[in-house]
Order: C-alpha cells, then sequence, then structure tokens
C-alpha cells in the first residue's frame, strides 16, 4: 500500500499520457468525505475532475456515457453507504444503474472496471483518497480510452 | 402590564441545544444559544459512529449545526457563561460573560493557517488527551463557528500567528466581553459529563497504559480520531487481539455515590464492539454486563446481531471485582464473578463504559439561575412535567435532566422548545428579522454575462495554485466578462467588491473558485441577491479542499486542475436560469389520531400556542392507556392526571374532539391534508399519530385457565381495591417479548414488575415475592426502584435467555421452574398468584393506517419515524408527525416529552402562512411526458404522481408536487423520455461540465 | 589514539573572533594545527542545523567564536548565538553525540592570545573525546540526520529565535515568559522534533512497527505510539502495511503522491 508513484504510459502518438478521470459526487456525502481530504491534507494523484450532484441518483446513465464518448478514460460514481442516503433511498438506484451499465459498457467492448461506483461518507477522507488513487492506478493500467485512439 | 419578549435563550450547544434552536427558529422566535466551548456539537460531536443504525455520527450531525450556525433567527454566543438571570416567565435579562477568543470572529475565514505555524503543542481535550493541538486552535476540522481561538493557558505570546493570519484576525488584547440579553425563556441542555474512571482504583485507569475509557475508545474508532480509526493499544501500538468492556463503571454503584443506571452504556459499548469488530479483522469483543439494556426501538435487535453477525461475546450477569497489569506485555487480567463464582481472564486491552454523571456546570447553574438539582446531581424535573425545571419559565431538555440517549433527547428538545414557545406564543415573530433584499433583475433574453471571482484564500490555494494565470484562463473562457482575483473571496469586504462589480459590468452569472460549495455556497448566494440577482445564478468551483489542498506538492498539475475546474463552473454557469421558489398555502390547523396521554398532550400544546386542533379518537372516550394505571408517579396518580388533561382538552376552545371517530381515507400533502372519518371531513395542515399500543394477551402459563395466573395491570388493579390474598407471589418477565416472534423488549415491564413488587411488599411486608427475568431493565433514575424491591426482600432470579420457566403443578399448586443461573442450579416455587410480564404490541390498525397516510412501519410493526436517531418524532412524508407508544412502548414522562416534540415539529409547519419549496426541484415537460409512471416510484418523498391529462382524460401524465419534492434528481435519471429534468442540475447544464472536462485545450 | 588528530572547523564573526585570530597570529601565538577557520560577519549567521551538517561531515569539533556580550558589532547577534548554540547542543545530545564537541567561546578583537589558549584547549579536550564516532557509526549518523531535520523546523528554530523577546522585553500580551517555562517548552519541542525525526529518518527505507521503532530510538513504546500519532496527523507518515497485529508505517516522501 505504498504512495502511488506516477507511472507514464507512452501512447499511440508517442507522448506522455496521463489519464482523465470523471468523478461524480453526492452534496451529502461523498462531496463532504472528498472536502474532508483536503482538510486533511490528504494528498492524490491529480488526474480526476469532480462534478457535483445532489444525490447520487441524478447521475444519468446518459452522463456516464457522455463521458466516455468525449474521451474520459475512467468514471467513478461516489455515493453514500447505502441506508445513509441523504434522500433515503436514491443511492440504491445508483447501484442498479451502474451494475446495468457496466454490463452495457462490456457488451460494447469496453472494459468495465473503467466505471466504478463506490460509497463514501462525509467523514471517509482517507477512503476517499484511497478510493482516487487505486482507481486512478487501475485506469493507468487499463490504458487510455480506445474511443480516442481512433 | 409586561411586555413579553419574543426570544429564546438556549444554554448548551449541543444535539439537544441545537436541536430546540433549530425547532424555535423556525417557529418564529429568536434564538440565543449560548455555548461554554469556542464551537458547538457538545458529546455527540466526538461520537464515532451511533447505535442502532451505526451511522456515522458527524455525517448526521453536521448539516444540523451548520444550519444552526447559518440561520438568520439563531445567534451563536460561543465561549460564554451564564452568570445571572433577573425577571419574570416571559420577560427574563441574562447576563453572560462572553470569554475572549482573541480573534476577531467576524474576519476569521478559518483557514488555518495560524494553527499551523503556532510553536506550541498542548492536550487535544476534543481527542481525550490522545493527540495534541496547537495554542490557537479549532475543537476539529468541521466546527460551528469555524473560528480559531486561543487557548491562553498554552500561548506564549509568540506573536506568529498574527503575523501570518492575512485577514488580520487574531487581537491578542481583545477583552472579554458582558452581555446582557432579554428573552422570554430559557432553555438548559448543558448535556453530561462522564464519570472519572480513576476513581474506580480497582480497574487501574490512569495507570494501565491499555485501560481506556469509552469516549477514548470512541476517538480510537473515528477516522478523525488519533489512530485515524484502528484500534489500537496505547501501551505499544499493537492491534489487539482480545478486548474486553466493563459495564456499569461509575453508574449502578453506591461505593462511588452513583445508584443510578446511566441509560446508553449498553448500548454503546455493543456499539463500540461491532464497530471495532468492523476495523480489526477477527476481533470479538467481549462484554461484562450485569444486565443488558437494550430497551429501545430495534436495540434488542441490535443486540442480537452483535452476537449472531458480528461475534460479539455478552456476558451476563457478571461482576468484574478488578483488573490487574502484567508488567511484560501491559496485557490486562479481569477478574469477575460468573455463575457463583469467580473467574480471571486475560486481555490485550480493557474498555470502561463508564456512565454519566451531572454536568460539572449543573451546580453553578443551578444557583446563578435558582433552580433545584435532584438528589442525583441532575436537574430536578417531576414525571409529568419532564421538561420543566422549578422555576417557572426555565425549561430543561437531554441529558442534563436525567442519562439518555441521543433519540430520547432529540425528541425532549423539541418537547422543551413546545414549552417555551407556548410561554411567548403571542410574541411569536416580534423578534426574528426577515431579510429585506432588493427587486430582483430580470435577466431572461440576456446573453449571459459571467463574473469570474477567484480566491487566494491566504496561502491555501496561493501557496499551491498560480492563482493569476486562473484569472487570465478565466478571461479567455466565452461568456466571461469579468474576472479577478482575491485574498479571500469570502470576507466581508470582498462581498462589497463583488456586488460592485456585478453592478459595473452587469453580470447576470458569477462564478466563484475558492473553497467548498458546502460551506460557502449559501454566502455568496446572499451576496449576488443583495446585489439583485437570482440567487441560483451562482455557481462554484472548488479549488481548495478539493484541489490545493490534495496536490500540494504538485503545482503545475494543480493550476491546470483549477483551470479546468473553473472551466467546468463556467460552462455550467452560462445555462444557469433563475428559479424561483414557490409557496403553497398552509392551513393552520392539525389533526391529532389518537386521544390518550401523548394524544392530548401533543393537542394542548399545539393548543396553548393559539392554533386549532381536532383530536380524532376511535373509543368513546379520551384517556387510552392511562386510564388502567394505578400506581402514583411521583406525588400523582396517572388517572387523576388523565382526568387533568381531559378537562384541559375540554375546555380549551380551539380543541375539537371526535369520538367514535376512526381514519378513512387521508389525501392531500402538507399544509393542505384532508381526513376522512366515519363521520367528518376535517382539513389540516399536518397530521400526528399519537394511537398508542396494546398490551399483550398472553396464551402462555395457563392464562385465561387458571384464575391465579394473572398480568401486572391485573395486579395492580388488585392492590388497588385491596383485594390480594396471597402468602407468596412470583412474576416472570418477558413474557410475549424478546421470544423467536417478538424479539423485541417491552421497555416497560421490568419497572412495572418493581413497582408492583414493592406495592405489595408494602401492603403486607410478609408476603415473598419472586422475580423470573432474563435481565431486570430499571435503567435512568428508575433503577432506584430495583434497589428498593431489593432491600424490601423481594427475589430475583436470574434464568437463562433462551430458557423460559416452565409453570406446572396439580390443579392445587402451581409451580414455576427455573434455571437460576447464579446459584447454577433449577430453583422451584410454589406461588399462590403468578403474576405475567406481558410484552406491549402494536396496534394492529397501524397497517392500515399506515398506508392511508403513505407513512412506513418498521420491522416490529410500530411506525418507523424518518431518522431514528436525529428525527425520531418526523416521517419521511413530510407534515405527519408521531408520538407515544405508536412509536415505541414509553414512560409516562417520555410520552409527554414526546408529544411536547411533535407538537413544536408541527409548529415549524402550521406557525406558517406558506411553506416555500426548493428550487432545484423537478419538473416534467408535459409536452414529451407520456405518463409512462417509470418516476413514481423512485420518489422516497411521494411527490410524483400520474395524473390524467385533463384535456384529453385518455393520456396521462406525471406531476410534481413542489411543496414535497427535495431535489434529489431520482427521477430525473430515471425518466426514459427526457421530459423529467431537475432545475439547477439539467442534463445540458451537468453534461456541459462532462464535456469541458474533457475538453482537451490549452488551459 | 595518540596519533589521532581532531579536525575542528571553526565559524569566526568578522569583528571580534576572527580579528583576534589574526592577532594572535601578528603576534606570532602558537596554536594547534587542527583547526579550519570559516569568516562570518557575525556568529549569529551560524544556525544549528548547519553546524551539525558540520558533524555530519565529518567533524571532530566544532568552535563558534563571536563577540562578547554587549560588544556585538550588530548589536543583539550574539545573543542569538547563545541560545542557537544551547539548542544546537541539545540536539546534540538527543543524537547521542558529546555536547562538549560543540564550543562557543567569546573572543575579543584583541583577546590573541585568548584565542591561541582557547583553540589549543578545545583541540586537548576533543582529542581526550576521540574521533568523531559518526563516519564509523550509520546508527548515529542516522541520529544525527533526525537532529539536522528538527533544527530545520519551524517549530524550533521560532521558539529559538523568539526566546530572547519573550523572556526579555515581553510577549504580545505585554507579559515576560517565565525564563524557565520557556526552558522547559523549548527542550520539550526539541525532543518531540528529534524524536519525529528520528522515526521518519528510519522509516524513509523501510515501514516499522511502534516497537520496532522504539527499540531503534530507546524511547517507550506507548511514547513513540505518541510520536507516530503526530507525524500520522502532519500527514508524514503513513501506514503501509499491517503484518498479523501490527501496523507499520512508513514516511511519506514529500513530492511522491
Amino acid at each position: 500500500m505504498s504512495a502511488t508513484e506516477a507511472k507514464h504510459e507512452i501512447g499511440s502518438a508517442g507522448e506522455e499520457w496521463d489519464p482523465k478521470i470523471i468523478v461524480f459526487c453526492c452534496n451529502w456525502c461523498s462531496y463532504a468525505g472528498a472536502d474532508l481530504a483536503g482538510v486533511s491534507r490528504l494528498q492524490m494523484p491529480t488526474d480526476f475532475r469532480v462534478i457535483r450532484t445532489m444525490c447520487s441518483a441524478r447521475v444519468d446513465p446518459e452522463f456516464v456515457l457522455r463521458a466516455f464518448a468525449k474521451g474520459a478514460d475512467g468514471v467513478l460514481v461516489a455515493g453514500c453507504h447505502p441506508a445513509d442516503c441523504h434522500y433515503i433511498g436514491g443511492n440504491y438506484r445508483t447501484r442498479r444503474r451502474i451494475a446495468m451499465l457496466r454490463m452495457l459498457l462490456e457488451q460494447y467492448g469496453f472494459d468495465p472496471d473503467r466505471l466504478k461506483l463506490e460509497w463514501i461518507s462525509a467523514s471517509e477522507g482517507e477512503k476517499f483518497q484511497k478510493t482516487i488513487r487505486e482507481f486512478t492506478e487501475k485506469i493507468r493500467e487499463i490504458g487510455p480510452n480506445p474511443i480516442t485512439e481512433d | 402590564m409586561m411586555s413579553k419578549v419574543g426570544a429564546v435563550m438556549v444554554i448548551g450547544g449541543g444535539i439537544s441545544g441545537v436541536q430546540t434552536s433549530l425547532d424555535l427558529a423556525d417557529s418564529g422566535f429568536k434564538v440565543y444559544l449560548v455555548e461554554k466551548r469556542a464551537s458547538i456539537g457538545g458529546t455527540m460531536a466526538q461520537l464515532d459512529k451511533t447505535f442502532p443504525t451505526n451511522d456515522c455520527s458527524m455525517c448526521i450531525m453536521a448539516p444540523k449545526l451548520v444550519a444552526a450556525g447559518r440561520h438568520h433567527n439563531i445567534e451563536l454566543i460561543t465561549n460564554a457563561d451564564v452568570e445571572e438571570i433577573n425577571g419574570v416567565p416571559g420577560d427574563f435579562r441574562v447576563t453572560l460573560k462572553r470569554r475572549t477568543l482573541r480573534v476577531d470572529e467576524n474576519k476569521c475565514t478559518g483557514c488555518g493557517v495560524c494553527a499551523e505555524k503556532c510553536p506550541v503543542e498542548t492536550v487535544d481535550e476534543y481527542n481525550q488527551g490522545m493527540k495534541k493541538r496547537k495554542a490557537i486552535f479549532v475543537m476539529y476540522p468541521q466546527a460551528v463557528p469555524l473560528v480559531f481561538s486561543i487557548d491562553k493557558e498554552a500561548c506564549i505570546g509568540c506573536g506568529v500567528c498574527y503575523e501570518e493570519c492575512r485577514a488580520k484576525a487574531v487581537v491578542y488584547e481583545k477583552p472579554d466581553e458582558a452581555l446582557e440579553i432579554s428573552v422570554g425563556a430559557v432553555i438548559l441542555s448543558p448535556g453530561f459529563d462522564e464519570f472519572d474512571a480513576r476513581l474506580k482504583k480497582e480497574y487501574g485507569y490512569g495507570h494501565y497504559k491499555n485501560v481506556v475509557t469509552s469516549i477514548e475508545f470512541e476517538r480510537m474508532l473515528s477516522a478523525t480520531g488519533p489512530y485515524f480509526g484502528a484500534v489500537l493499544r496505547p501501551s505499544d501500538g499493537e492491534i489487539p487481539k482480545k478486548v474486553a468492556f466493563i459495564q456499569c463503571v461509575g453508574s449502578r454503584d453506591e461505593q462511588v455515590g452513583n445508584t443510578y443506571c446511566s441509560s446508553v452504556c449498553c448500548m454503546y459499548a455493543i456499539k463500540e464492539a461491532i464497530i471495532a469488530g468492523e476495523h480489526t479483522a477477527g476481533l470479538k469483543p467481549t462484554i461484562f454486563f450485569m444486565d443488558v439494556r437494550a430497551v429501545g426501538k430495534e436495540f434488542e435487535n441490535y443486540r442480537e446481531r452483535a452476537e449472531k453477525e458480528y461475534g460479539v461475546i455478552i456476558r451476563r450477569g457478571t461482576r468484574v471485582a478488578s483488573v490487574e497489569e502484567d508488567t511484560a506485555t501491559k496485557n490486562l487480567l479481569v477478574r469477575y464473578s460468573e455463575n457463583g463464582g469467580i473467574a480471571t481472564e486475560e486481555f490485550d486491552m480493557v474498555v470502561l463504559s463508564v456512565g454519566m454523571r451531572p454536568s460539572e456546570d449543573a451546580e453553578k447553574l443551578s444557583r446563578r439561575l435558582d433552580f433545584r438539582l435532584n438528589k442525583h446531581g441532575f436537574c430536578e424535573t417531576d414525571v409529568f412535567s419532564p421538561l420543566c425545571t422549578s422555576r417557572p419559565g426555565i425549561f430543561v431538555s437531554g441529558s442534563f435532566a436525567s442519562p439518555k440517549d441521543i433519540p430520547t433527547t432529540v425528541a425532549e428538545a423539541s418537547g422543551a422548545a413546545a414549552k417555551a414557545a407556548a410561554l411567548i406564543a403571542d410574541v411569536r415573530n416580534t423578534q426574528v428579522t426577515v431579510k429585506e433584499y432588493p427587486a430582483e433583475i430580470d435577466v431572461t433574453g440576456q446573453e449571459p454575462r459571467v463574473g469570474v471571482f477567484v480566491c487566494h484564500c491566504g496561502i491555501n490555494i496561493g501557496g499551491v495554485v498560480k492563482v493569476p494565470s486562473v484569472v487570465e484562463y478565466a478571461k479567455t473562457l466565452p461568456g466571461v466578462v469579468y474576472a479577478e482575483e482575491n485574498l479571500y473571496t469570502c470576507s466581508s469586504d470582498t462581498q462589497e467588491k463583488i456586488k460592485a462589480m456585478i453592478k459595473e459590468h452587469n453580470l447576470n452569472r458569477v462564478v466563484v473558485a475558492s473553497c467548498t460549495p458546502r460551506t460557502h455556497e449559501p454566502l455568496f448566494q446572499n451576496t449576488i441577491r443583495e446585489a439583485g440577482l437570482n440567487t441560483y445564478l451562482f455557481e462554484m468551483a472548488n479549488i481548495r479542499d478539493q484541489c490545493s489542498w490534495i496536490h500540494m506538492h504538485e503545482p503545475e498539475k494543480a493550476s491546470k486542475k483549477a483551470r479546468d475546474l473553473v472551466r467546468m463552473a463556467v460552462a455550467k454557469a452560462r445555462l444557469l436560469e433563475p428559479l424561483k421558489k414557490s409557496s403553497i398555502p398552509v392551513n393552520h390547523s392539525t389533526i391529532v389520531i389518537g386521544g390518550g396521554l401523548a394524544g392530548m398532550t401533543a393537542a394542548l400544546e399545539v393548543s396553548a400556542q393559539g392554533f386549532p386542533v381536532h383530536i380524532i379518537e376511535k373509543t368513546g372516550q379520551l384517556g387510552g392507556s392511562l386510564a388502567r394505571l394505578y400506581h402514583k408517579e411521583g406525588t400523582r396518580e396517572p388517572r387523576e392526571y388523565m382526568n387533568e388533561l381531559i378537562a384541559k382538552v375540554r375546555d380549551a376552545k380551539n380543541i375539537t374532539v371526535h369520538l367514535d371517530s376512526e381514519v378513512k381515507d387521508v389525501t392531500g400533502f402538507v399544509g393542505n391534508f384532508k381526513v376522512k372519518t366515519s363521520g367528518d371531513e376535517i382539513e389540516s395542515g399536518v397530521i400526528i399519530v399519537a394511537t398508542g399500543a396494546t398490551d399483550y394477551k398472553p396464551s402462555e402459563h395457563s392464562y385465561g385457565k387458571d384464575k391465579r395466573v394473572i398480568t401486572q395491570l391485573e395486579l395492580e388493579q388488585k392492590l388497588e381495591d385491596k383485594s390480594l390474598r396471597a402468602k407468596k407471589i412470583a412474576m416472570i418477565q418477558c413474557v410475549g417479548s424478546r421470544n423467536e416472534q417478538v424479539p423485541y423488549c417491552s421497555r416497560i415491564c421490568c419497572v412495572t414488575a418493581m413497582k408492583n413488587a414493592i406495592a405489595v411488599k408494602r401492603q403486607n411486608h410478609a408476603t415473598e415475592v419472586y422475580v423470573f427475568h432474563k435481565d431486570i431493565r430499571t435503567y435512568g433514575f428508575r433503577e432506584e426502584l430495583y434497589k428498593e424491591a431489593c432491600e424490601l426482600g423481594v427475589k430475583f432470579i436470574r434464568f437463562p435467555e433462551e430458557d423460559m420457566p416452565r409453570v406446572g403443578g396439580n390443579g392445587d399448586q402451581l409451580e414455576v421452574i427455573a434455571h437460576d443461573t447464579v446459584l447454577g442450579e433449577d430453583v422451584l416455587v410454589k406461588p399462590d398468584i403468578l403474576v405475567l410480564s406481558v410484552g406491549i404490541r402494536p396496534n394492529e390498525g397501524n397497517e392500515e393506517l399506515a398506508k392511508m397516510l403513505k407513512v412506513p412501519l418498521s420491522k416490529d410493526k410500530y411506525f418507523l419515524e424518518a431518522h431514528m436517531k436525529l428525527r425520531p418524532v418526523d416521517f419521511a412524508t413530510e407534515g405527519i408527525f408521531l408520538a407515544g407508544s405508536a412509536h415505541w412502548p414509553k414512560f409516562i414522562d417520555e410520552v409527554i416529552a414526546q408529544a411536547s416534540g411533535a407538537a413544536t415539529r408541527a409548529m415549524t409547519i402550521i406557525s406558517k402562512d406558506e411553506l416555500e419549496t426548493e428550487g432545484i426541484i423537478a419538473a416534467v415537460n408535459e409536452d414529451i411526458c407520456d405518463g409512462c409512471g417509470i418516476c413514481e416510484p423512485t420518489c422516497e418523498y411521494k411527490a410524483i404522481q400520474v395524473v390524467k391529462v385533463s384535456e384529453n382524460p385518455e393520456r396521462l401524465k406525471v406531476a410534481v408536487n413542489e411543496g414535497l419534492c427535495k431535489g434529489c434528481g431520482a427521477c430525473v435519471a430515471a425518466c426514459p423520455s427526457g421530459a423529467m429534468e431537475q432545475k439547477g442540475f439539467k442534463s445540458s447544464q451537468v453534461i456541459a461540465m462532462i464535456d469541458s472536462a474533457l475538453e482537451g485545450g490549452d488551459s | 589514539m595518540s596519533d589521532f588528530e581532531p579536525r575542528i572547523v571553526g565559524f569566526l564573526c568578522n569583528w571580534c573572533s576572527y580579528a583576534g585570530a589574526d592577532l594572535a597570529g601578528v603576534s606570532r601565538f602558537q596554536y594547534p594545527t587542527n583547526i579550519r577557520s570559516i569568516r562570518v560577519m557575525c556568529s549569529t549567521r551560524v544556525s544549528p542545523h548547519l553546524l551539525l551538517e558540520v558533524f555530519k561531515a565529518g567533524a571532530d569539533g566544532v568552535m563558534v567564536g563571536g563577540c562578547h556580550i554587549g560588544d556585538c558589532h550588530y548589536i543583539t547577534g550574539n545573543y542569538y548565538t547563545e541560545k542557537r548554540i544551547m539548542l544546537t547542543k541539545e540536539l546534540l545530545r538527543l543524537a547521542g553525540i558529546e555536547p562538549d564537541r560543540l564550543r562557543l567561546e567569546w573572543i575579543s578583537a584583541s583577546e590573541g592570545e585568548r584565542c591561541a589558549n582557547v583553540v589549543a584547549d578545545f583541540v586537548k579536550k576533543v582529542r581526550e573525546l576521540g574521533p568523531s564516532p559518526i563516519p564509523r557509526d550509520s546508527r548515529l549518523a542516522l541520529r544525527l540526520d533526525a537532529a539536522t531535520e528538527a533544527a530545520k523546523v519551524f517549530r524550533l528554530r521560532l521558539l529559538s529565535g523568539k526566546e530572547i523577546k519573550l523572556t526579555g522585553e515581553g510577549n504580545a500580551y505585554g507579559e515576560k515568559v517565565d525564563p524557565e517555562r520557556f526552558g522547559n517548552i523549548l527542550r520539550n519541542a526539541a525532543q518531540e522534533e528529534f524524536q519525529r525525526n528520528l522515526i521518519l529518518e528510519l522509516t524513509k527505507c523501510s515501514a516499522l512497527s511502534v516497537k520496532e521503532m522504539a527499540k531503534e530510538t530507546g524511547e517507550a513504546t506507548d511514547a513513540t505510539l505518541e510520536r507516530v500519532v503526530a507525524l500520522r496527523s502532519k500527514n508524514l507518515l503513513a501506514l503501509s502495511v499491517v503484518e498479523g497485529m501490527t501496523p507499520k508505517y512508513k514516511a511519506i516522501i514529500v513530492g511522491g503522491v
């Protein structure tokens, strides 16, 4: 579990490649957990951009697919732990939706591990850091989004 | 003629004080929330998780803290003590002393640079001494208010904090302040202190490193604590293999002078054991209980899960004599008695479940405010007025009155608010301020003109991110007509600057790139509104908490990320639209379903505040279960109190009683309910469910067949009319509770048994009384009853969990046989009368009523509240509230407190003429919507309904109830046709951010 | 050890001690050849971590020469020198190196003979102490590294630098801090920073448990755990792995993610 060292992969253009990761955070839990990671000064890779929604259930499959279509190498959806959703049951829907999307991605020849769902509560700054580090490393392993190479 | 003041002072900013303050502030009263520490939050802010839901404590508490900090009707006065009070109920003058923070709270932005540089490290009390903090500090990072303060004792006055503070907020010579405040009522909720474990010398706390208190353990379990959530032995940092919890440390203990039960330690020990097991693979802690007092809603279920799912080892009927340390390993030898013998067991770590004792300020407060404490040193209250102190106009809630758990505290907090509000109901809305804003500028049809403000936050952002480059980049973005950098965008002078720039450059969208919207969005929204812009024309980019702070050593990449985040925020800002919050009218009536103790109490509290109430009672008379209780509680008899209530209800001009009425149909929503009964149709703004519960009619032990087998209520009747003839009485506890079919504990039976046993002995001391029990659950001050029963010679037989007593005997003589776990052998008693302590059951009508109201039931078929810890009297469905045994079995004082609480919660709605809805709600495009209805079940708040299109009844569409929609967006993502949208988070807006994030581009 | 020739490095202030040394030469006062002097404008230029680096480089003794108290060309410079040397000696002591290897002397421009005598005496003392153990003892070298890092920590530099003002003139409250209290605070801080940095040095390459750290540092395991808590809360140390019931920690290398 040592600190991730930046591994640079050479893309087809022969340049160094940094992954582009989109993270959807829900306002009440995971966004707060990300804030706490910041307050605690927990360092992590820079390759992700956060988009905030009120609930993880707002994350439309269209958003995920659009992100991949526009060149995202990985998408992470973060919500509250089951039973802790601020809107009571939203995250159960998110769980089903992401499971379905992963199957869909696989059918299209995409590595389903490019899409990840994680439950991160408002007090889990360290978990946010760990998730970002591990996911970034995973995406580096998987490689760039095949769409952008075509 | 005295004038009343429409304000209330709440003393104590823990969960109780915060709840009371929010309730009062939401009902039109000004609140002064006085807290002795530098931030609010109390003990609950130190907890990791809460039982029985295992919610993260700070996660559920923080929204309430932030709301209290921001509420324009709540004034926080921190670091303050109460000195004196003068006046009469309705018109008090309270003198406070505010100890100086030595920091100007109007300038401090909470950036934290001062603490980083401070050279002095001292003991961190929040982390129970297991960590260090600086001499200039904030209690914990999410503290409200987020203002640093100087601990003068530790501070050496080196001056570094002053030098480093860019906002110039440090003022060493800032003096203490004396404040005099006029209020109409005072509510005390200063909480409790924990028992000092060093007083139990035999447990070695303070000498043996690996003996810790439960609150220290709580900090260990916290992800924000000293060990980052790991369970470690303080002696050597190793993970313990075996952990023991010792219960009743400082409670139920004459030796240390605390004879009461602290009510919560059984449950919190189980919780800590479960969480410890979650954090440490393979750890199965052992808990040494005397009795396991799991009396609350779903507590028994929690205890069972702890044993079955988590492998927590629960030993009941034990007493720990001593703890000794092995000096080599620092392991601990626990010596205890169990089953009549003495045993020892070695553990790596021991946690002492310390009890609650009265707040250290109790005596001082009671002197200064002139109210009485009871013999235990807690605030004196009466069973029938649990929220009143001995001084009129001063009320009390929470653990200051008696040890209790969080849900009970929160219900009480709302209850105390009702008491205060009733006192000053006629001056409601006289002290609250309504903010005046200029007319809103109409931006429809305008091209977006975005202004971007990029913050340095002292050096927090500027020290990593190249802020000027972000400003320059922002200027190149489409739609941006103005961009500037600020040292602190949140400072008051910058607010003026922002408003000036909005006017000068005709900005119609504003983006602030700084810290997190979770704390600062409302501030900036307020600023742009003051400049005439709709509050929703605002977006934030988080370039601190989620950029500069987490990429501190990569300034180039962090700067690029900041520019990307600004680009994303601008992309969304261009598409933002002004949103209106609509209002729904509110009917000021209340319907209370159920005319028992809870129903009448709630009705009277609402009526006292000047609003009309309808009580719907299905039988022919009011009173409910009170009519069947005979024992004196304190100095009064329940039926006498009941008659008093009934008389008050009848006399109240604004209460209408509907007897012999049952609810047949409920339609409508918050503010506008319509209830059809068997005889009437009643409209109201809110509904309070107070339908009570019933007792179990047993079939065990020949009840019904043998006249000598009776229930406790029947025993009470016999004692009342002196018709009890028995030389020997046996009682069996847990009949119909804590078994396979009904696993929960009915809470009240042990206390009832004790009361009856004592009454039997008092009537005739020679009568022998035997109580067969699993545990004796006389929690709180009711422990005294257990003690008294023992002293009167009542005999107790503790039988095993799974092995109920067997009742037999020939026709002549009853026989009760049970295995006594203390003696280790079977015991035979031949009683003349056998009394069964039967459990409580939810009403059979609950299911149907729940369906009509569209509210859920718990797994035990009681009504299920919105949140078990922090919303114990609300339903998730807005506008409907809950009180009394319909929620869970409880005692008279608990019912009164909770019912008063339900009344207050109802007041937060009916005291208003209109309810403002959320702005960021769902909206359906009726042209596209084909009424497929997929969205309807996704809504937890029942805000969506499939309806017929009025012009074309063949077609269906969906209607969103703006009053109920909470703005989660679940329906939007579910909608297959794109007809459903969420204002403020429209798909087009989110997609614009996605596209912007992935733009190649030279940022 | 008769063939051991101590290698002494001297820092001499331009206005007094360096001039004094020159005068010794002009007056042909003889003294041993072991000292190599570096001229600084004021003795206060010499910061604690610089001195510790000199020891790391292999010096057997270091001497700092300044003006007599009250005579500093820059008025108050040597007051600070005194405090800095005290801190440096404390750090040397914590690291396990004889503090007497560092010497502070006030030598005025007119004290040529004294300069020679002082140097001769110091060389003799260092000869008695023996060669610096650092080059042969990697454990000690590590401890010296920790002391050097501690000397760079803002907290110690601030406390050391502000001591005179706070105990002499008065602090931000206009009160004079009791010198004993301040001394305790500074000594505790020095010990804390040294021990913390020692743990960081030890865990730069390999993850260690609290017990393993304690064995190396010589502190009790519970005190070591407190250090670990402090380092983790400052994000300098991270949990690396858990072996059985034992967590092991590693220093976080700045610059990595």
